[in-house]
C-alpha cells in the first residue's frame, strides 16, 4: 500500500517537474522558434511516406531518386547575335532569355524558323502547381527531395548524437569519478581521436568503406563520443563530484556504483542532453559537407542536392535557377539552426544563472 | 605541477607513437596506391609498375614498412613525396604553411575581436529588440551550411558584381617577372602582421591599469596611429617597396575568403561570450559594483567582461588547433593552395609520406594545446585539482 503511494507520489513529482521545466522553456522566445522549426521539418519528413501510402503522390512521378515527369513548355525561337551588347541582350549570358531558345541549339529539329513557337520538355522546370519547388535537371521533384533529405537528417542527426553523447557521458563521468589511471587512459584516448583531422579522416574511411546513412551515423557518433566531448562532460562531472551531496552519500555508506549512477550521473544528464541537442547541429553539417564533396553512398540528401546543383553548373547561374540552389542550403541551415535554438532554450531551463530574473 | 607536466609529456609521447602507427596503417588500408595509375598507361613496359614499387619500397610487407617508417620518423627522416618526387614533405609543408597561417591568423583575430565585442553587447542589452535580431543573425551565420554560403558569396562578389577575384591567391600574369617567390612575400606579410598585433597587444597591456577612461582611450588611439604611420613607412622603404605591388595583389585575393570565414567564425565566439557574460552578471560583485555607483560601461567592460573572457580564451586556444583541419574546406572552395589542400590532396592521392607528415604536424599541435588547456584550467579553477586528473 505504502509502496504504491510512494510510486504515485514520485510520478506526481516528476510530472510537476516536467510541467515546470516546460513553463521555463516556453519563456524563451528563440527556443520556441527553434522548436517550431524542428517540428516543421519533422512534419515534412513524416508527410512524404504518408503521401506515397495514400496514393496522393504517384511514386513514378514524385519519387525523390527515380521519379520523373516531363514538363511541357513552349519557347520562342530566336537567333542569338554574334556581338554584344545589342538592344535586347546585354551580354552572352542573357541570350536566350527566359521563354526563348537559340535557333542554333535546334539543329536536331529541322524546319524550325526564327520567330516560331517551339514545344519542348524542360528540365529543370520552374515551380508550378504540380511541383511546388520545381524539378531538378533530371526531372525529379525538388520538394520530395527536401522531404527525403529531412528524413536522412533526422535519422543521422538524432542517431549519431544519441550514440555520441551516450558514450561520452558514461566515459566522462567514469573518468571524473574514479580519476587516476582510468582517467589518464580515457583522456589520452580522446587525445588520440582529437589528433586526427576530422574531415580527411572521414575521407579515408569513405575510401575503404561504402558509407550509408546508418554507417555514417555510427562513425560520427563514435568519433564524436570518444573525442572532445568526453573532455567537456568530464569537466562538468568534476564540478558535480565536489558538491556536498556526493560526500554525504559516501558518509551514509553508498557504494561507488550507487553514487555514480544515482547521484553523479543524473546531475550530469541535463548537460548531456543539452550537449546532444548541440551535436545534432554538427552531425547534420558533417553529413552535408561529405555529400557535398560526393563521398557518401546515399541516394538523396540535402548535401547531395547542393552537390548536384554545383556539378551541373547551376550554382553560378545565379537566381535564374533559384529552386535548385536555395531550398537545400536553407533547409540545412534552418534545421541546424532550429536544433541550436532548442539547445539554447534548454540551456535557459537547466542553467538557472542564465534566466532573466 | 612540474611532476604533472613531466608525466603528461611521457603519456603524450606514447599517444603520439600510437597515433603514428594507427595513421600509417589507416593510409595503407585505402585500396590501391599512389602509383596505381601507371598500370593504366599502355606506353609503359609491363614491369614498370613493379620497378617503381621497388624503388619506393612499397613491395615490402606492411609491418616491415611501418617499423621502418617509425624508426626513420624519430630519426627526423620523413622520406620523399610520391607525387612531387625530389621534394621532401618538410619542404612542401614549409612552402604551404605561410599561406594558411596568413589567411587564418587574420580571420581568427578579426573573428575573435568582433565576436567578443558583439557577445558583450548582446548580454548587456538582454531582452531588447536589437538583441533578438543580432542573436538570430549570429545563429544563422553559426549554423549556415558553410560551402553553400561560400559559393553564394563567390557568386555575388566574384561573378555578379565582379569586384573580387574568384579563387587563386594571385594573378599569375602579374608575377611573370617577379624577382622573388610568393613565399618571400608571404613571410614578410606574416612578420608585418605579427609585429602589428604585438604593438597593439602591448598598448592594450600598458593601458590596462590606467583608471581614467579617456586617457586609456587616447593611448590606444595613439598606438593605432603609430601603427598606421609605421606601416606606411615600412611599405615605402627598402625591400618592402619592391614587394609592395605583389603583397597588395595577395591581399586583394585574401579579401573574399577572410570576409566569408569571418562571418561564419565570429558567431561562435559571440554566442559563447553571451552565455558566459550572462552567468557573470548574476554574480554578487556586479551587484556590489552597481551599488557603488560605478558607470554602466565600466561595469560591463572592466568587471563583467574580464571574467567572462576566460572560457572564451580557452575555446579560442582550441580554435587555433583546428586551423589546419578547418582550412581543408575553405581552401578547397577558394582554391587557396595552403596546408588544407596539401592535406586533402595527399590523402586522396595516397601520397603517404606527405599525408603522414601533415597528419603528425596537426597531431602535435592538438596534443600541446590540450596540455595547455588543462594546465590553464587548473590555474583558473582551483576546485579542479590537477591531482585528480592522474
Amino acid at each position: 500500500m505504502e509502496e504504491n503511494f510512494n510510486q504515485d507520489l514520485q510520478k506526481e513529482l516528476r510530472r510537476e517537474a516536467i510541467k515546470r521545466n516546460w513553463q521555463l522553456f516556453k519563456q524563451s522566445k528563440l527556443g520556441m522558434i527553434g522548436l517550431y522549426i524542428v517540428i516543421f521539418f519533422l512534419f515534412l519528413a513524416l508527410l512524404q511516406p504518408f503521401l506515397f501510402l495514400t496514393g496522393i503522390w504517384n511514386k513514378g512521378v514524385y519519387d525523390p531518386v527515380v521519379g520523373y515527369e516531363p514538363i511541357k513548355d513552349t519557347l520562342l525561337v530566336v537567333e542569338c547575335p554574334k556581338e554584344y551588347p545589342t538592344e535586347k541582350y546585354e551580354s552572352y549570358q542573357d541570350c536566350p532569355a527566359k521563354g526563348e531558345v537559340n535557333v542554333k541549339k535546334l539543329y536536331m529539329a529541322p524546319g524550325v524558323e526564327v520567330g516560331d513557337m517551339y514545344e519542348t520538355f524542360i528540365q529543370p522546370a520552374p515551380p508550378s502547381r504540380r511541383h511546388i519547388l520545381g524539378t531538378d535537371s533530371l526531372g525529379r521533384d525538388i520538394f520530395s527531395q527536401i522531404m527525403e533529405g529531412s528524413q536522412v537528417a533526422f535519422i543521422l542527426g538524432l542517431l549519431s548524437a544519441t550514440l555520441g553523447v551516450g558514450i561520452s557521458t558514461i566515459l566522462g563521468t567514469i573518468a571524473a569519478f574514479f580519476g587516476g589511471k582510468i582517467d589518464a587512459y580515457l583522456m589520452r584516448q580522446s587525445d588520440l581521436i582529437l589528433m586526427l583531422p576530422s574531415l580527411p579522416l572521414l575521407f579515408i574511411i569513405s575510401a575503404f568503406a561504402e558509407l550509408k546513412v546508418w554507417h555514417l551515423a555510427v562513425v560520427l557518433g563514435v568519433l564524436g563520443g570518444l573525442g572532445g566531448s568526453v573532455i567537456t562532460i568530464k569537466s562538468q562531472a568534476l564540478q558535480v563530484k565536489v558538491k556536498p551531496f556526493v560526500d554525504s552519500a559516501r558518509i551514509t555508506g553508498g557504494s561507488n556504483m550507487k553514487i555514480l549512477f544515482s547521484h553523479v550521473l543524473p546531475n550530469v544528464a541535463p548537460l548531456a542532453l543539452l550537449f546532444m541537442v548541440f551535436s545534432v547541429t554538427g552531425a547534420i553539417a558533417s553529413e552535408s559537407v561529405l555529400s557535398f564533396l560526393g563521398l557518401l553512398n546515399i541516394d538523396m540528401s540535402w548535401g547531395i542536392m547542393i552537390y548536384l546543383s554545383q556539378t551541373d553548373g547551376f550554382i553560378f547561374s545565379g537566381m535564374r535557377y533559384w529552386w535548385l540552389i536555395l531550398p537545400a542550403g536553407l533547409a540545412v541551415t534552418f534545421l541546424a539552426g532550429g536544433f541550436y535554438l532548442v539547445g539554447r532554450g534548454l540551456d535557459d531551463v537547466f542553467n538557472p544563472r542564465l534566466r532573466k530574473r | 605541477m612540474a611532476e604533472y607536466i613531466i608525466r603528461r609529456t611521457f603519456q603524450m609521447t606514447i599517444v603520439f607513437f600510437l597515433f603514428l602507427i594507427f595513421s600509417y596503417l589507416l593510409f595503407n588500408a585505402i585500396p590501391g596506391n599512389a602509383f596505381s595509375n601507371l598500370l593504366l598507361n599502355p606506353n609503359l613496359p609491363p614491369d614498370a609498375y613493379q620497378r617503381v614499387l621497388e624503388i619506393y619500397g612499397l613491395d615490402k610487407p606492411l609491418l616491415e614498412r611501418t617499423q621502418m617508417y617509425i624508426v626513420n620518423f624519430f630519426k627526423g627522416d620523413f622520406g620523399y613525396s610520391y607525387k612531387y618526387f625530389p621534394k621532401t614533405p618538410i619542404e612542401l609543408i614549409s612552402e604551404r604553411l605561410p599561406r594558411t597561417l596568413m589567411l587564418f591568423s587574420i580571420v581568427n583575430i578579426v573573428a575573435f575581436y568582433t565576436g567578443f565585442f558583439i557577445g558583450k553587447v548582446l548580454a548587456w542589452r538582454r531582452g531588447s529588440k536589437a538583441e533578438t535580431w543580432i542573436t538570430v543573425t549570429s545563429v544563422f551565420s553559426y549554423t549556415v551550411f558553410y560551402p553553400w554560403f561560400a559559393l553564394m558569396m563567390l557568386w555575388v562578389f566574384g561573378y555578379k558584381l565582379g569586384w573580387l577575384p574568384i579563387g587563386k591567391f594571385l594573378y599569375p600574369e602579374k608575377w611573370y617577372d617577379a624577382p622573388f617567390d610568393s613565399d618571400v612575400v608571404f613571410t614578410s606579410m606574416i612578420k608585418f602582421t605579427v609585429v602589428i598585433s604585438l604593438i597593439q597587444f602591448a598598448a592594450y597591456l600598458a593601458s590596462r591599469g590606467i583608471e581614467s577612461l579617456s586617457l586609456r582611450r587616447n593611448i590606444r588611439f595613439g598606438s593605432l596611429i603609430t601603427i598606421f604611420a609605421g606601416s606606411y613607412f615600412y611599405w615605402n622603404n627598402g625591400d618592402a617597396l619592391i614587394q609592395k605591388p605583389y603583397a597588395s595583389d595577395i591581399a586583394f585575393h585574401m579579401i573574399l575568403p577572410v570576409m566569408v570565414v569571418t562571418v561564419v567564425a565570429f558567431a561562435g565566439t559571440a554566442l559563447l561570450t553571451r552565455t558566459t557574460m550572462m552567468e557573470v552578471l548574476k554574480e554578487d560583485y556586479i551587484l556590489t559594483a552597481r551599488a557603488k555607483g560605478i558607470s554602466q560601461k565600466r561595469i560591463r567592460d572592466r568587471h563583467a567582461a574580464r571574467t567572462a573572457l576566460l572560457p572564451v580564451v580557452t575555446s579560442f586556444i582550441f580554435t587555433i588547433v583546428t586551423i589546419i583541419d578547418g582550412s581543408v574546406l575553405t581552401e578547397q572552395i577558394f582554391s587557396w593552395p595552403g596546408m588544407g589542400q596539401l592535406l586533402l590532396q595527399s590523402v586522396l592521392e595516397e601520397d603517404i609520406p606527405v599525408a603522414m607528415a601533415t597528419f603528425s604536424f596537426v597531431g602535435v599541435f592538438a596534443l600541446i594545446a590540450h596540455l595547455l588547456a588543462d594546465v590553464s584550467y587548473s590555474y583558473l579553477d582551483p576546485r579542479i585539482r590537477i591531482k585528480s586528473q592522474g
